[in-house]
């Protein structure tokens, strides 16, 4: 269910940041997810599919998703950790951290226009 | 076969641009206006979250029948259908409006905004939003509250955290309720504290009871100091 939200919140973003004439050459649009941010890539593509069937400016576009690791930056070492398991400690000082520097994320962050 | 040289020109060239836009931009921007709203007023916003049946409500009068004569708290309490979680809330002499979502599993910061008109803020020190009971969507939509409160009732088990680690990530108090069912039940405190520590090293944890009043003083006390740094902010 907040996936077709998060589908609805990408048109109306693109809506307001592109114009018309440029939104009808768009042919590809790529997301980045983080592995934290609660949004299944599968059920995303679903939602983006379901409401090309209810007609929107959209349909010729392509959806690509990337996801990416959950990584920290230690405030006391400065050391990247990509976390598994949910544990959020750093792997060289074993100081807990949330000083997320990756995996939050959920951006557009290219867009393909045909010219 | 021989091809077309000029349409096969002109469909080759793709043009990129490289953005880096939220995708919940919409959510974010009237969750900031909700925020100022909130700091103009002086009014303290929380985000209470769980899985159904956790307790929230029962929490929610519990915490209106302490306070009520405190301070000024009010309740917007979001579901799928009915408006039996406010109607139960008002008993207790405050104001609760229900946010019907229509089969949505989470509140959006565009739903708080649009019922926010309906409250006198200015005379209100505390607000709840009592969310859609659900672990996994109310995580990813800022509300522009102050703090968030995560419940995690006994009754379902220690092993949450680390199964929905955003929510747990993005809390700030987890109260660990129905407390006065433990004996009862094979639930580890230690291991909720545990895993929620190692999701969120800054999460508090109170344990509760709303039905036994065991904790709720605690918990009364907790939102009364916040209430008061809200105001002198």
């Amino acid at each position: 269910m907040h996936e077709t939200s998060i589908v609805n919140s990408i048109m109306k973003t693109l809506e307001v940041e592109f114009e018309e004439e440029k939104l009808n050459k768009m042919i590809a649009i790529y997301l980045k997810v983080g592995k934290l941010s609660n949004i299944e890539p599968r059920l995303l593509h679903n939602a983006f599919t379901a409401k090309h069937y209810c007609g929107t400016k959209f349909h010729h576009v392509k959806l690509h998703i990337e996801s990416t690791e959950i990584k920290i930056q230690c405030e006391s070492c400065n050391h990247i950790t990509q976390i598994e398991n949910y544990k959020f400690t750093c792997e060289n000082c074993h100081k807990p951290s949330k000083n997320l520097i990756q995996g939050e994320e959920m951006l557009i962050h290219k867009i393909e226009f045909n010219d | 076969m021989s091809v077309d040289k000029s349409t096969k020109a002109a469909r080759g060239t793709v043009q990129c641009e490289n953005t880096n836009i939220n995708l919940l931009k919409a959510n974010d921007y009237v969750a900031d206006i909700i925020k100022s709203e909130m700091k103009k007023n002086k009014t303290l916003l929380i985000n209470v979250t769980s899985s159904a049946g956790s307790g929230k409500t029962t929490l929610m009068q519990k915490t209106a029948e302490k306070l009520k004569d405190k301070i000024t708290m009010a309740v917007m309490v979001g579901d799928l259908e009915t408006e039996r979680d406010a109607e139960r809330i008002r008993e207790t002499g405050i104001q609760a409006l229900q946010i019907v979502t229509g089969g949505i599993c989470h509140l959006e910061a565009q739903m708080v905004h649009q019922v926010l008109p309906e409250y006198q803020l200015e005379n209100i020190d505390l607000l709840f939003i009592e969310n859609v009971g659900n672990l996994v969507c109310p995580a990813s939509f800022d509300l522009g509250e102050d703090y968030r409160v995560t419940l995690m009732a006994t009754t379902e088990g220690d092993d949450k955290p680390k199964k929905y680690p955003r929510m747990f990530l993005t809390s700030d108090l987890m109260l660990v309720s129905k407390s006065d069912l433990l004996p009862y039940l094979p639930f580890s405190v230690d291991a909720v504290i545990k895993d929620a520590k190692e999701v969120n090293h800054q999460i508090e944890v109170m344990q509760i009871s709303a039905l036994k009043d065991e904790g709720i003083d605690a918990w009364c006390d907790w939102l009364l100091e916040k209430v008061k740094q809200k105001q002198n902010n």
